[in-house]
C-alpha cells in the first residue's frame, strides 16, 4: 500500500526505493528499540548498581559464594534491563560461560511451589535422569530437588543462578516453602546458587517470614532513578538516532540532524516535559516515540513537531470522556442527571427512580429538542451505562432488590462529564444549559 | 490409622516338638527340643531346632535378621513361645567404622559375630522366619566386633563351607519359608567334616572358591587353639565367647545372599563444573569466604553451655538405650541447629572411638516438607530407605518404635521448625513425642522453633505433656558474643580494624542479636572496601566508613529516597493525599477526594492540571510501589487511599527535594 503511495509521489523511480528501503530499516531499528526491549550497549544512569550485581554474580560463578539479592525498583526501573545486562556481560566471560546454569522464574506464571519446582526440574534438566519418576507427586519434587541441590559442594558443582521475577507474589506461597529452601541453600554448604530476585514493592522484606528473613542476605540494590529532565532529553534524542553502522552515510546525516533539531524545539520540548513530569520511567516513552514513528513513511521520512504533539494527545487522552462521546442523548441526559443528583446530596448513592425523576422534571421543564422516552427504554439506558462501568451497584446483594431500587454510584468526575458535553457532535444546547446549570 | 500392606501376610503355625524339660522352675518356664513351623493352609512343615542359624523377622521385609538359635522356652499353657539366639550381624548391618576396622574389603556375604550389651538376645519364638538359606560358597569370618580390644589383624578364626541349596534373592517370608530345605545340623556337621571342606584360612584348599580368594587375608592366630571340633557342638552350649565361637563353625552358616541392585531412588545431582572454583586470592576474598554463613567453622564460640546441656542430654540417653524429648527456642540466628549439629559431630566422634553406642541420626525440617504428615515420610525413608505413602509410613514407624525388636540402636531424630509440623488434630506431633516413651522406641526427639511458649500456645495438652519440660532457649548473642563469633571465623585473617568489627556487633546486637546478619555485613564490608581502592590487591583493612557504608544499606529504609525520585505528578499526588487527610481529619480518602486537591495543588503549582486516567495511573504507580495502600482498582474513582509511609517522612523528603 504503501509503494503505491510512494508512486504518487512524483519521484525518480530508483530515488524513491532506496528511500522506501532506508525508511523501512529506521522503522525496523527503531522498533526493536521501542517494542522488543533490546538491551543498550551499557546501562544508563546505574552504574554503581550495575557494578554490585556484576561483582556478585561473578563471585558466584567463580568462586561458587552463594549469594542472595534483591533488586528493588518501581515498574519500568530497568530491574530486568539490568539483570540481562549482567547476565549477559556474565556469559561472554570464558570460564563462566560453561559453568552457570541459570533458572529464571517468575511470579506470574509460578503461582505456587509445585508449578515453580517442576518449572525449575525443567530447566534444570534433571526431568530424564532418574527415568519417569520426577514428576510425582509435590513432596517427591521438593525432596528431590532438594536432594539434588544438597549433593553439591561449592568447588566442584555449577553454580545456578535463580532469578525470581516478580519476588513478592513468591512470599504469597503457602508457607514460603520454596523461598526458604532456596535462601537456606544459599547459606548452607550446598551447591553453590545465587537467588537474585527482582520486585517494584519497597516493603518487600515485611512480606518475608521471620526466618526466611534471616536467611536472606540483606543485600538490596535499589533502582530509584534521579534522572534529571536534561538526561531524560539526552535520553530521547539518543533512542531516536539512528545507530553508527547504519548504510547510507546521508541518509544517516539527515535523520540524526532531523532528530537534533526536533529535540530543540519548544513545543516538542513542553510535550516531553509533560510526559516526564508524569513518569520518568523508560516504557511510557517509548510508547509515545513508537506512536510519532508510526506516521514516518516514505513520503515524510522525519519526525515532525506534530507528530510527537499527535502521539501525546494520543497517550494522553482520558479514557472515561472517549467513551462518553460514544453514548446516546438519552444516556448522556442519564448522566448528566446523576451529576445533578451527586451535587444535591452530596456523593450519596442514588437509584434508578431517582434519575428518572429527574430526568422527567428536566423533560417537563426546561427540554425542548427531547421527547419522552417509555420508562422501559430509559432501564435499557440504564443498564446499558452500568454495563460500560460508567456507574457501579453499592450493594452486593443484587439480586433481592428490584432493579429500579439499586443504589448506585458514579465513577466519572464532573470535569470529565463537562469536558465530554464540550466535544459532543451536535450536542443539544438545552441538554448543554441543564449540564452546567447548578441545580437541575 | 488406616493400616495397609502391601503383601499378602500368610498365618504361620508355630508348634513345639519334642518332649519338654524343666528350664527355670520358679518361672515355671519349660524348654523345647525343636519348633515345627507351617504355613496355614499347607502341607510343608519346617522344623527348627538350636543350634541352627536362623531369619528373624526385622524391619523391613527384605533384610531380616540372622541369628543363631541356641534354646526354646515356653510356659506352662505354651502359649508363649520364646527363644534364645546369639545375634549376627550382616554385613551391611555393620557400621561404618567396623568396617574400616576390618582393614579390608569384606565379602559381601560375611556375617559378623555381635557381642553387643545393647541388644536382648531373647525374642519371641513366633518372630522366627525360617533357616538360613545360603547359595554357593561363604566365608565367615568371625569378629566380636563389639568388643573394645578388638584387633584387626587377628581374626578369631574362618572359616567356609559348603552349602548346597540356594534361594533366590529378596527373601520375603513365604519364600523363606516354602524353599527352605530343612537342614540336618548333624548331617552337614559330618558332612563338612568329613569332605575336609572346613578350612581354617590359613591352609590353602585347593578346592577353595576363587572368589573367597580374593578377599582373603592370611590370619596369624595360632590354628591349633581355634581348630573347630565338630564332636564338641551340641545344641544348648552358649557358655563363654570361645565355646560359642567353635560351636559356629561347626554349622554351615547361610546368609541371604544380597547382590548389589541398581538403587532405586537414583537422584541426580547438579552438573558438576568445568572449570574448578577458584580460591580465594587475597587477604579480603579470604576473610569473606570464612564470613559467608556455610563455611563450617572450628568450633562453635559463645555456646558452651548449651553444647554442654545438649550433648549431656543426647549421651544419657544413647548411653542408657532409652528415649526422650527436648524443645530448643531461639529467635532465627542464634545458632540453635548449629549447635545441635556439633552436638552430634562430637557424639559420632565418642561412639567411633566406642565410647559410647552406636546411634543413628535422622533431621527433618518443617519448612522443607509439603505437608506435616510428610514427616513420616521423610523419616521412614532415612531409617529404611522405603519410599511409602504418609499413612503407611505413620503404620510402619508405629510397629518400628512399639515393638521391641532386637539389634535396635538408639535413633536420635531432630525435628527444625516444628511449628509447621502443626495440624488440626495435631496427630504428627504427637506421634513424634509419643513414640519416645514407648518403652523399646530408644528415639530420642531433640526440636527446634523459634518462640519460647510454643508449647503452651500451639499445642493441646496431651501433646504438650508429653513434649515435657526439657527445655531451653538460646537468647540472641550479645555484641561481645557476636564479636567473638566474627572474631574466632577470621582466625587470625587480619582484614577488620577492632572498632569495626565492635561497630558492626553492637549494632546487630541492638537491633535482633542475629549472627547471620552479623555476618552478612561484615561480607558486605568487605566487598566495599574492596572497591573503594582502584586495585583490589592495593585494598587495606576494612575501616569504619565501610562497615557504616554497610550498615547504612542495609538497614535505612528506602521510602525517602523513593519519594525523592519519584517524579513530579506523583509527589503531588502525595502532597495531595496529605491535604485530603487534614482536611477530613482521616487517616483515608477515596481518589476522587484525593484528586480534587490534586487538581487544586497543581493549579497552585502553575502545572497543566492531568486528566483523570493519568492521575489513576500515577496513584496505581505509587501503589505498586507501596507508598501508597490502594483497594482493588476496579473500584475505579471510589477506591480508598493510604498512606503506607507517615505523613513526617513523606513531609521531610518533598521538602528536601524542594529546597
Amino acid at each position: 500500500m504503501s509503494k503505491r503511495k510512494v508512486k504518487e509521489t512524483h519521484m525518480p523511480v530508483g530515488e524513491c526505493i532506496s528511500q522506501y528501503g532506508y525508511i523501512f530499516q529506521v522503522q525496523m531499528i527503531l522498533r526493536e528499540r521501542f517494542c522488543h526491549q533490546r538491551l543498550p550497549e551499557k546501562p544508563v544512569g546505574m552504574e554503581s548498581q550495575h557494578k554490585h550485581l556484576l561483582e556478585l554474580l561473578r563471585r558466584t560463578a567463580v568462586h561458587g559464594e552463594s549469594n542472595s539479592v534483591l533488586i528493588v525498583g518501581p515498574r519500568g526501573s530497568g530491574k530486568t534491563m539490568l539483570l540481562n545486562c549482567v547476565l549477559r556481560e556474565l556469559l561472554e566471560v570464558k570460564d563462566v560461560n560453561k559453568n552457570v546454569l541459570p533458572v529464571h522464574l517468575n511470579g506470574l506464571l509460578q503461582t505456587d511451589d509445585r508449578i515453580a519446582l517442576k518449572e525449575i526440574t525443567r530447566q534444570l534438566n534433571l526431568e530424564n535422569v532418574v527415568g519417569d519418576k520426577v514428576f510425582g507427586s509435590f513432596a517427591e519434587n521438593l525432596a528431590f530437588l532438594l536432594e539434588a541441590l544438597k549433593k553439591g559442594d561449592r568447588s566442584s558443582s555449577r553454580p545456578v543462578l535463580f532469578i525470581l521475577d516478580e519476588f513478592d507474589l513468591f512470599a504469597h506461597h503457602k508457607n514460603q516453602t520454596l523461598l526458604y529452601n532456596l535462601l537456606d541453600v544459599s547459606q548452607s554448604a550446598q551447591a553453590p546458587v545465587a537467588v537474585i530476585g527482582l520486585t517494584c514493592r519497597l516493603d518487600v522484606l515485611e512480606l518475608l517470614e521471620k526466618r526466611v528473613k534471616s536467611r536472606f542476605s540483606h543485600r538490596q540494590i535499589h533502582l530509584l532513578s534521579s534522572l534529571s529532565f536534561i538526561q531524560y532529553l539526552d535520553n530521547v534524542r539518543s533512542q531516536l538516532s539512528l545507530p553508527q553502522d547504519f548504510p547510507d552515510t546521508n541518509f544517516y546525516d539527515e535523520w540524526n540532524d532531523g532528530i537534533k533539531t526536533l529535540c530543540e524545539d519548544q513545543s516538542v520540548v513542553d510535550v516531553l516535559q509533560r510526559h516526564y513530569n508524569s513518569s520518568k520511567d523508560f516504557r511510557s516513552l517509548h510508547l509515545l516515540l513508537m506512536l510519532a514513528l508510526s506516521r514516518v513513511s516514505a513520503s515524510k521520512p522525519a519526525i515532525k513537531p506534530t507528530d510527537l504533539l499527535e502521539a501525546s494527545r494520543v497517550c494522553m487522552v482520558d479514557s472515561k470522556a472517549n467513551i462518553l462521546h460514544g453514548l446516546s442523548i438519552l444516556e448522556l441526559c442519564l448522566i448528566i442527571a446523576m451529576k445533578h443528583l451527586n451535587d444535591i446530596y452530596e456523593g450519596e448513592p442514588f437509584n434508578f427512580q431517582m434519575v428518572h425523576n429527574e430526568f422527567k422534571k428536566f423533560l417537563q421543564r426546561k427540554s425542548h429538542s427531547i421527547h419522552n422516552f417509555d420508562k422501559p427504554v430509559v432501564i435499557k439506558a440504564f443498564e446499558h451505562l452500568q454495563q460500560l462501568e460508567l456507574i457501579k451497584s453499592m450493594d452486593s446483594s443484587t439480586a433481592k432488590i428490584q432493579k429500579e431500587y439499586q443504589l448506585m454510584k458514579l465513577l466519572l468526575d464532573h470535569s470529565q462529564i463537562m469536558e465530554a458535553l464540550q466535544k459532543y457532535p451536535q450536542c443539544p444546547t438545552d441538554v448543554k444549559q441543564w449540564a452546567m446549570s447548578a441545580f437541575g | 490409622m488406616v493400616r495397609y500392606f502391601t503383601r499378602l501376610r500368610m498365618r504361620r503355625i508355630y508348634k513345639w516338638g519334642g518332649r519338654p524339660y524343666i528350664f527355670d522352675r520358679k518361672l515355671k518356664s519349660y524348654g523345647f527340643e525343636y519348633l515345627n513351623m507351617s504355613v496355614e493352609g499347607q502341607e510343608a512343615v519346617t522344623t527348627v531346632t538350636p543350634g541352627q542359624y536362623i531369619l528373624i523377622e526385622g524391619n523391613d521385609d527384605e533384610y531380616p535378621f540372622v541369628a543363631k538359635l541356641l534354646k526354646f522356652f515356653g510356659d506352662e499353657s505354651h502359649k508363649q513361645k520364646k527363644a534364645l539366639v546369639q545375634w549376627f550381624l550382616r554385613l551391611s548391618e555393620v557400621p561404618q567404622n567396623k568396617k574400616l576396622l576390618l582393614g579390608r574389603s569384606p565379602h559381601p556375604q560375611e556375617i559378623f559375630y555381635y557381642l553387643g550389651r545393647a541388644c536382648d538376645n531373647e525374642i519371641n519364638a513366633e518372630s522366627i522366619l525360617a533357616q538360613c538359606p545360603g547359595c554357593g560358597i561363604i566365608k565367615i569370618y568371625c569378629y566380636p566386633l563389639f568388643l573394645h580390644n578388638f584387633d584387626a589383624e587377628t581374626p578369631q578364626w574362618a572359616l567356609e563351607v559348603k552349602v548346597e541349596s540356594c534361594v533366590p534373592r529378596n527373601m520375603t517370608r513365604q519364600t523363606a519359608l516354602l524353599n527352605t530345605r530343612p537342614l540336618n545340623p548333624e548331617a552337614s556337621c559330618t558332612n563338612v567334616s568329613g569332605g575336609n571342606t572346613v578350612q581354617l584360612t590359613n591352609k590353602v584348599s585347593p578346592a577353595r572358591h576363587k572368589k573367597s580368594l580374593e578377599h582373603e587375608k592370611p590370619s596369624k592366630a595360632p590354628p591349633s587353639q581355634n581348630l573347630p571340633n565338630p564332636d564338641d557342638a551340641g545344641p544348648g552350649s552358649n557358655s563363654g565367647l570361645e565355646k560359642e565361637l567353635r560351636n559356629s563353625v561347626c554349622f554351615p552358616c547361610f546368609l541371604i545372599q544380597v547382590t548389589p541392585s541398581t538403587p532405586r531412588h537414583a537422584t541426580p545431582s547438579i552438573p558438576s563444573r568445568t572449570v574448578p572454583a577458584r580460591q580465594p586470592g587475597n587477604i579480603l576474598e579470604e576473610a569473606r569466604a570464612r564470613l559467608h554463613v556455610s563455611s563450617v567453622p572450628e568450633s562453635l564460640p559463645c555456646r558452651e553451655q548449651e553444647f554442654q546441656d545438649i550433648y549431656n542430654f543426647v549421651e544419657s540417653k544413647v548411653m542408657d538405650g532409652t528415649g526422650g524429648c527436648m524443645y530448643i527456642s531461639g529467635v532465627p540466628g542464634t545458632g540453635k541447629t548449629a549447635t545441635i549439629h556439633e552436638v552430634i559431630r562430637c557424639l559420632q566422634h565418642a561412639s567411633d572411638m566406642d565410647e559410647i553406642p552406636t546411634f543413628r541420626f535422622i533431621e527433618i525440617n518443617g519448612m522443607k516438607m509439603t505437608d506435616p504428615h510428610q514427616a513420616y515420610v521423610q523419616i521412614l525413608q532415612k531409617l529404611t530407605d522405603q519410599k511409602v505413602t504418609a499413612d503407611h509410613a505413620a503404620a510402619l514407624l508405629e510397629k518400628r518404635f512399639s515393638n521391641p525388636a532386637p539389634k535396635k540402636e538408639t535413633t536420635v531424630l531432630l525435628v527444625d521448625e516444628l511449628d509447621l509440623l502443626w495440624t488440626r488434630k495435631q496427630n504428627v506431633m504427637y506421634n513424634l513425642f509419643d513414640w519416645p516413651t514407648r518403652r523399646h522406641a530408644r528415639l530420642v526427639v531433640l526440636t527446634i522453633a523459634n518462640t519460647m511458649d510454643l508449647p503452651e500456645r500451639i499445642m493441646i495438652n496431651r501433646v504438650a505433656s508429653r513434649l515435657g519440660l526439657t527445655r531451653m532457649s538460646f537468647q540472641p548473642y550479645s555484641f561481645k558474643q557476636l564479636q567473638q563469633i566474627i572474631t574466632s571465623r577470621l582466625n587470625k585473617v587480619k582484614a577488620f580494624e577492632e572498632d569495626a568489627l565492635q561497630l558492626v556487633s553492637r549494632k546487630v546486637a541492638a537491633l535482633s542479636g542475629d549472627a547471620r546478619r552479623c555476618l552478612d555485613i561484615c561480607r558486605r564490608a568487605t566487598e566495599i572496601c574492596e572497591h573503594s581502592t582502584s586495585h583490589p590487591s592495593s585494598a587495606g583493612l576494612v575501616r569504619m566508613n565501610h562497615v557504616m557504608e554497610a550498615l547504612d544499606e542495609m538497614f535505612s529504609s528506602s521510602y525517602i529516597t523513593a519519594i525523592r525520585c519519584a517524579s513530579l505528578q506523583e509527589q503531588l499526588f502525595l502532597r495531595a493525599v496529605i491535604a485530603e487527610f487534614r482536611r477530613l481529619g482521616l487517616e483515608e480518602a477515596t481518589f476522587q477526594q484525593v484528586f480534587v486537591q490534586h487538581r487544586a495543588l497543581s493549579r497552585v503549582e502553575g502545572l497543566q492540571p492531568i486528566s483523570v486516567s493519568e492521575g489513576l495511573a500515577v496513584c496505581q504507580r505509587l501503589g505498586a510501589c507501596r507508598l501508597l495502600l490502594l483497594e482493588a482498582s476496579r473500584l475505579d474513582m471510589l477506591q480508598r487511599v493510604r498512606l503506607n509511609v507517615s505523613q513526617d517522612d513523606v513531609l521531610y523528603a518533598l521538602k528536601a527535594v524542594r529546597d
